[in-house]
């Protein structure tokens, strides 16, 4: 079965009902997206599947097909996407390990909202838990991001 | 024992380049014999101890023995030994450091890290700067006290000629090792006291960063466990045959803690899990339930119990006919739930060494685990198994994500070695979240009776706090800081069950509630103000009576009628002293919701001054979950709650702003992972009860439910 991961065209010998999260982690070794909860509740999992965030955990392989996957490997190759370079500036990970999911859906949020308020990140991001509790900087951190992105924007 | 030997140059590709900072962040799974400081200098670098080595190219690299779960570690411990050594900071590699004796005994919690490295990491830098600087007078023929050391550089100060250290590292080598070294002043410090980025973040945002469940190895075999849903249970009967059928398992098994699934890929160890069909012999706790241990405490009086401290008659002012004020608070055990479940990966190699990588709070714990785990393989006669059992263990500490304490035990190491030498190939466990959420070492229920007595001014004069549940202190609470003539603690350890285990702030979190929220039920009843009171109190404690002050005028105590609803509170522990004030509003929907938390933190000098805001941040984000959402409940010896779905952690949406105040001062350096978790539960407590005029008994409180 081929799948488009990150723009490349990818061959993997998996079953189709196999969430995709354990075909990127285990087969592509794409190892970004994190196992948290198996049951689409805590986000660390989240993928962008035609740009929308999805749970990699409980979206099946089968249902991925033609589809463009992105993971974080594939946001920069630098760590110059505006979303990294906001949350480097604000120094937002703790453990890091839920911040894959922070990220995306991050991303995801500012493809759709260029200037989102408070109301639009409680709802992007309410449902990507954070343990460590980085959720005042993650706020902080795409405000920043939607500002440089305005300002790529106008230039 | 000796450190791994990974391919050097693999070893560099996995390096990656800091962004921005131009730091390099070492691989952070261990590190080569011939990279490990050794206190072994060499013709090409010089290595006076174990904590650095310098190399003819002047890259500085710095080993770090604590644990990186996110507080911050690989930064802080870096600063204590560059600003001694002083080097540019740009010019440092942060390597994670193999498990050795040198180090002393590597284990990560009790917000220590920064406390022990405050002398053993300045001064590991400070003598390997005296003696550049005695080789780079000699290479200069100048005078030592002529010389300076400053930017990785010996600097003549009168003709201002200059030396780098990459020049004198052969030189130095040879020179004897002091044992002393003239430590900094603290007005002299350059790096100390600085926001430096954290060096493990660039990584963290693109996903290299690599956490034990990240771990790929050549041929490597999943492996998931289920333990017996009840406390103490064993297996009994077992019918594997449907999930032996599942295309990709490759065994299952039973070793001491449960059922083991071995497949080709995580998904498929779990789907063989889901399809076993177990008897389990649940054993002698299948009638253990939270509600019974709660009614047990609640029996209990101070007379069972054993007094830790007492000071004037209490009993006697309060049987006097005095006011009295009388609370029990009771409070649920909790989770830890780090976001990455429990897991640890196992190799017994072909030339009988046993590796393991795994995400631990304490690689000399794993290593002694692993030890025994081992060698009671051999001794059980089963070495006619793969793996022998083995002395010869190395033990990678990989990132973790998340510790708050679950990461001391080692259950998971144990339960990788018995799995692992099965097999030829390296073995990953995972733990699917139903097994991290029902198998975990809970922070413990407790029950707090306190009785106190006011004089007829409402000023207490008697305080009796008696503290019951299972393996508890009355630490941070005896004696309590506050000035009352007369004071008892007692308290009553009872032997419950459920696995009980070091959470954030441990004993401090559930003493910081019980007796914070009681003064303010003291207040209340003797009409004063409860920060006027605590400071009239705490006059022996200058330290807390100022983070009072810091967070109260930070807040704007009391508030305006008719805005929000103020509570204070605070605590001190792990050497730091921490106030917090919470502020409520009436929700727009129904109920109350924490608007703003205020929070001053005195932790002596201050290493790095955002990295203890983000501590601050992620403690009272931790706390809230707790005091407004989670519970752990057991009944028929089995934990209710699974998932996040019904162990809820704090959400975006429910997370209040937050300021942090730092008030910097020259004592010595307090820790700074736990002391913000304390007084958050007690000060929302006392807000509701500001709010509402009714205390808070219990935790968790549904904000939403409560009626203003």
């Amino acid at each position: 079965m081929q799948i488009r991961v990150n723009g490349n065209r990818l061959a993997v010998d998996a079953p189709e009902d196999m969430p995709l999260l354990w075909v990127l982690r285990d087969f592509l070794h794409l190892t970004g997206a994190k196992y948290g909860c198996g049951i689409g509740a805590c986000g660390s999992c989240t993928v962008l599947l035609d740009g929308e965030p999805v749970r990699s955990c409980i979206t099946v392989l089968g249902d991925v097909q033609g589809k463009e996957i992105l993971t974080i490997e594939g946001l920069s190759k630098d760590n110059s996407h505006p979303v990294q370079q906001a949350w480097q500036e604000l120094q937002v990970p703790q453990c890091g390990y839920c911040q894959s999911g922070q990220i995306l859906s991050a991303v995801a949020l500012l493809n759709e909202t260029g200037n989102p308020d408070d109301e639009d990140i409680n709802t992007a991001m309410s449902d990507v838990l954070c343990r460590c509790g980085t959720y005042p900087r993650v706020r902080k951190a795409i405000k920043l991001a939607a500002k440089t992105l305005r300002k790529g924007e106008a230039t | 024992m000796k450190p791994f030997h990974p391919n050097r140059r693999k070893f560099l590709k996995l390096s990656s380049a800091a962004v921005g900072s131009g730091l390099i962040l070492g691989m952070s799974w261990g590190c080569s014999a011939e990279d490990q400081g050794s206190g072994n200098s060499s013709a090409s670098s010089f290595s006076p101890n174990a904590w650095l080595v310098i190399d003819n190219q002047g890259t500085v690299t710095i080993f770090v023995a604590e644990s990186e779960m996110g507080q911050g570690p690989y930064t802080l411990m870096p600063m204590l030994l560059a600003e001694e050594l002083e080097v540019e900071w740009n010019s440092i590699v942060v390597k994670h450091a193999s498990l050795d004796p040198a180090y002393g005994y590597q284990a990560t919690g009790g917000s220590a890290s920064i406390r022990k490295g405050w002398s053993t990491l300045r001064e590991a830098g400070a003598i390997a700067r005296e003696m550049l600087l005695q080789a780079g007078a000699a290479a200069l023929q100048a005078a030592v006290s002529d010389c300076k050391a400053a930017q990785g550089k010996i600097i003549h100060k009168p003709s201002g000629r200059k030396i780098p250290y990459r020049e004198l590292v052969s030189s130095a080598a040879k020179l004897p090792i002091p044992e002393k070294a003239r430590l900094k002043e603290l007005h002299e410090f350059v790096i100390i006291g600085q926001s430096i980025p954290r060096t493990d973040i660039p990584d963290k945002i693109n996903g290299k960063a690599r956490f034990g469940i990240d771990i790929k190895l050549p041929d490597m075999l999943y492996a998931t466990i289920t333990h017996c849903p009840v406390f103490g249970g064993s297996v009994g009967q077992v019918n594997a045959s449907k999930a032996r059928k599942i295309k990709g398992v490759i065994d299952i098994f039973e070793i001491n803690e449960g059922i083991v699934v071995v497949a080709t890929d995580t998904w498929t160890a779990f789907q063989g899990k889901d399809a076993l069909e177990i008897n389990w012999n649940p054993g002698k706790n299948t009638t253990l339930s939270t509600v019974q241990i709660a009614d047990r405490l609640k029996k209990l009086s101070p007379g069972q119990g054993e007094t830790t401290w007492q000071e004037g008659d209490a009993e006697a002012i309060l049987s006097s006919g005095k006011t009295v004020v009388q609370a029990d608070y009771i409070q649920p055990p909790q989770a830890h739930i780090p976001l990455e479940t429990m897991n640890c990966t196992a190799h017994f190699r072909d030339d009988g060494k046993l590796q393991i990588w795994v995400p631990t709070q304490s690689p000399s714990k794993a290593h002694e685990t692993a030890k025994l785990t081992s060698q009671s393989i051999i001794k059980r006669g089963l070495n006619k198994l793969f793996g022998a059992g083995s002395d010869d263990i190395e033990i990678q500490t990989t990132l973790l994500g998340g510790g708050f304490g679950r990461r001391l035990k080692q259950d998971f190491v144990s339960q990788a070695v018995q799995i692992a030498q099965r097999f030829k190939q390296p073995v990953q466990l995972v733990w699917t979240r139903e097994e991290d959420v029902q198998h975990d070492f809970y922070h413990p229920l407790t029950l707090h009776k306190m009785r106190g007595a006011l004089d007829e001014n409402g000023l207490p004069v008697a305080w009796e706090l008696f503290v019951s549940g299972t393996k508890i202190s009355a630490s941070g609470i005896s004696p309590p800081p506050y000035a009352i003539a007369n004071t008892k603690v007692v308290i009553k350890n009872t032997d419950e069950a459920i696995p009980r285990g070091p959470w954030r702030s441990v004993f401090a979190h559930y003493n910081a509630f019980a007796a914070e929220h009681f003064l303010d039920e003291m207040a209340r009843a003797g009409k004063q103000d409860p920060l006027d009171l605590r400071l009239r109190l705490l006059g022996d404690h200058p330290r807390l009576q100022k983070v009072l002050k810091a967070a109260a005028r930070g807040a704007g105590w009391p508030g305006q009628a008719g805005t929000g609803y103020l509570g204070i509170a605070a605590f001190s522990s792990f050497g730091s002293h921490v106030a917090e004030v919470v502020e409520l509003r009436r929700s727009d929907k129904q109920g109350l919701v924490v608007h703003k938390v205020t929070c001053a933190i005195d932790c002596g000098v201050v290493i790095n001054p955002d990295i203890v805001e983000q501590q601050m941040e992620g403690s009272i984000i931790f706390a809230l979950t707790a005091a407004t959402k989670s519970s752990i409940t057991v009944k028929d010896g089995q934990v209710e709650q699974s998932n996040f779905h019904n162990y809820p952690i704090l959400k975006i949406d429910e997370t209040p702003e937050i300021e942090v105040i730092i008030l910097s001062n020259e004592e010595e350096p307090g820790g700074i992972g736990e002391p913000g978790v304390p007084p958050l539960a007690p000060a929302l407590a006392n807000a509701i009860l500001s709010a509402t005029g009714k205390p808070v008994r219990e935790l968790p409180v549904k904000l939403s439910a409560i009626k203003v």
